[in-house]
């Protein structure tokens, strides 16, 4: 385990929405570092978060888009019980990624209805 | 088919306290949760807690957290995360999927301590990314170690929402401003007085009325509501947020009670649709017990107290208790209990005019509307010593205004100078007599954060104001800052004498700054230059 410092080569973005120095709970115990996709691109993020954290530490706001309206969509309960933040991982639809484990490789893709975009009638 | 004496469904501080109950009672003890994680929402909970010694009070709540586990762990209870319960049938079965498999297991007792959701407040663009529920920011900040938003504005100020909001401020992350549609603040004045005194505005008879943005938020729009809810045209309000944060209330999570058959009321005073219980928490039905928000919602600190009763009934229909020790175990915890339930903001005094305390002292209605007690108020409260008392050397002052249940202080105190009595919810008082130490474990005991330590009796012009400090970076010895009132206006510079954080303060610091003598009674935040 390793505490959660984020490396040289990351984002602004993920320097300023990682929590560094707690006032309460000091650093943040994490899994190792990885690398993942989202939409083809790699993003880093840490082992056994859940990939709405590592979404949203990357600053990854939308989630998917609504089938019949294409309205956006992202993190809304964070504990798996409000189905917003759905994305397709690593091929499967309908994700839960605020409870789902971060792992090495993961392909996360944005999520239009039910399917990837190209597939959208 | 898998047996065991109590089933517990929802591992969170009724549950596990129901678990760790009934287990030393000598029961075979199962618990189920949802989540990957134990506690419920308890580690989320990084505050201290209201209450006396006997409820936990002054610990932070994932710390209360660790203790129920290990102590659940070493009863030999065994909780299965990850797993769902998808029913509950008759004679005390129930189904649990665990990963993909579903299993059959049966019980003598039933406790269903599964807790609550939030309340939503649909607005226009309340589907917009950035629109998050109070939980959601603590589970991401507080378990993650990732800042819900740059700029958040909170819409309500409950308790939820104070504590949420406070919170976002500890992670980093601005708060715009708490916003709630009733012309007072919901949740305790303390809760409120350690957001104002940071410069931050509360936007009471306000409301929500659109985010905006197209793919993510931009921008909220608030607008003023009359006494009838009503909107006031022209009165809307733009502020430039990313995320907006609602926190407008719990409802109990009673879907299960309900479709085990246990006869459910709709109780307002509640929450929302509860099982009917009777005062052991047992539903209609022989042996399915409800503990904690599910059965109305109130605090964690009650829910435990709630946990343990259900659990000792557990323990006495299977004959592990006697008649007796059950009778003396529920009268200690429910007599626990009902200390909890007194005050201002119990649930039985729900919607009765906030005037004056059960002591008759004039309530401040600048805290319950603006979050913040006013100068020419705050002297008229007993935990506040007068101008001779102050002039005689060092004296806490404590701005503790309602009654609410929670008496650390005068454990705090060893030489006994704060006084709250057995009654909890009772303002504290200052004992004249007896001489301040300047010690300080008043300041960091606090939950509210509501004392502080005054020194009008330094050299030259000076008087020393020593706050408790729970922000990063913590400021050092020597560093010059300005100094700010309750309501967070600039009052001059302030130059910082010494900073303490001890082991028993648990990370809250006590900050004393020196300022210009005239504001000893009105500086309480430093922030650095």
């Amino acid at each position: 385990m390793c505490s959660a410092s984020v490396s040289d080569s990351a984002s602004d973005e993920e320097n300023i929405m990682r929590i560094q120095n707690h006032p309460i709970l000091k650093q943040f115990e994490k899994g190792k570092a990885v690398s993942f996709y989202f939409d083809g691109r790699i993003l880093e993020g840490f082992e056994d978060e859940p990939i709405a954290v590592a979404l949203k530490a990357n600053g990854v706001m939308v989630h998917r888009y609504t089938s019949r309206d294409r309205k956006p969509r992202g993190i809304f309960c964070a504990i798996g019980r409000c189905t917003d933040c759905v994305m397709i991982v690593d091929g499967k639809p309908n994700v839960r990624t605020c409870i789902t484990p971060l792992r090495e490789g993961m392909k996360i893709e944005t999520q239009y209805g039910v399917s990837k975009e190209d597939q959208v009638k | 088919m898998e047996r065991y004496d109590l089933i517990v469904i929802g591992a969170g501080p009724a549950g596990l306290s129901a678990a760790i109950e009934a287990a030393s009672a000598g029961m075979s003890v199962v618990v189920y949760d949802e989540n990957s994680r134990p506690g419920g929402q308890l580690f989320k909970q990084i505050h201290k807690f209201f209450g006396s010694r006997e409820h936990k009070a002054k610990e932070r709540g994932f710390r209360i957290g660790e203790k129920l586990l290990a102590e659940a762990n070493d009863l030999g209870v065994k909780v299965m995360l990850s797993s769902t319960v998808l029913g509950v049938y008759e004679n005390r079965e129930i189904t649990v999927m665990t990963a993909s498999q579903v299993n059959h297991v049966k019980a003598s007792s039933i406790i269903i301590a599964t807790g609550a959701s939030e309340n939503m407040l649909p607005f226009k663009g309340w589907t917009l990314p950035g629109v998050i529920g109070a939980g959601a920011a603590q589970t991401m900040m507080n378990l993650h170690g990732v800042r819900p938003g740059k700029r958040v504005l909170m819409i309500g100020s409950g308790n939820v929402g104070l504590v949420v909001g406070y919170q976002i401020m500890q992670a980093g992350c601005t708060l715009a401003a708490v916003v709630d549609a009733s012309p007072t603040i919901g949740g305790y004045g303390v809760h409120a007085a350690k957001i104002a005194r940071t410069g931050l505005p509360f936007y009471t008879s306000h409301t929500i009325k659109e985010a905006h943005g197209s793919d993510r938020v931009e921008a909220a729009t608030i607008v003023e509501v009359d006494k009838s809810w009503n909107p006031v045209p022209g009165s809307e309000k733009r502020i430039e947020i990313d995320t907006i944060c609602i926190a407008v209330g719990l409802k109990p999570m009673s879907q299960l009670a309900a479709m085990a058959g246990c006869v459910m009321e709709e109780n307002p005073l509640k929450g929302g649709v509860v099982p009917v219980c009777d005062e052991f928490g047992e539903t209609s039905l022989a042996g399915v017990f409800v503990a904690g928000d599910v059965a109305g919602i109130e605090e964690a600190s009650s829910a435990m107290i709630q946990g343990k009763i259900a659990g000792a009934a557990s323990a006495l229909r299977m004959g592990c208790i006697s008649e007796d020790i059950f009778k003396s175990k529920c009268t200690e915890y429910r007599r626990s209990l009902e200390q909890l339930r007194e005050g201002m903001f119990a649930h039985k005094n729900r919607g009765k005019p906030k005037e004056s305390t059960d002591e008759g002292f004039k309530l401040s209605q600048s805290l319950l509307q603006r979050g913040f007690v006013a100068d020419v108020e705050i002297s008229h409260y007993p935990g506040v010593p007068p101008a001779e008392k102050r002039a005689r050397g060092i004296v806490p002052v404590i701005e503790c205004t309602q009654n609410i249940p929670c008496d650390p202080c005068q454990d705090a105190c060893r030489k006994g100078c704060i006084k709250v009595g057995t009654t909890i919810t009772k303002l504290p008082e200052i004992d004249a007599a007896v001489e301040c130490t300047g010690c300080g474990m008043c300041v960091v005991s606090c939950p509210g954060q509501a004392i502080f330590l005054i020194n009008e009796c330094v050299e030259g012009d000076f008087a020393n104001v020593s706050i408790p400090y729970e922000f990063h970076p913590l400021p050092n010895k020597g560093d010059k800052g300005i100094a700010l009132s309750r309501s967070g206006e600039y009052l001059g510079e302030a130059e910082v004498i010494s900073v303490v954080t001890s082991r028993a303060s648990d990370e809250t610091s006590m900050l004393t700054m020196r300022v210009c003598g005239e504001l000893s009674m009105k500086a309480r935040f430093f922030r650095a230059n």
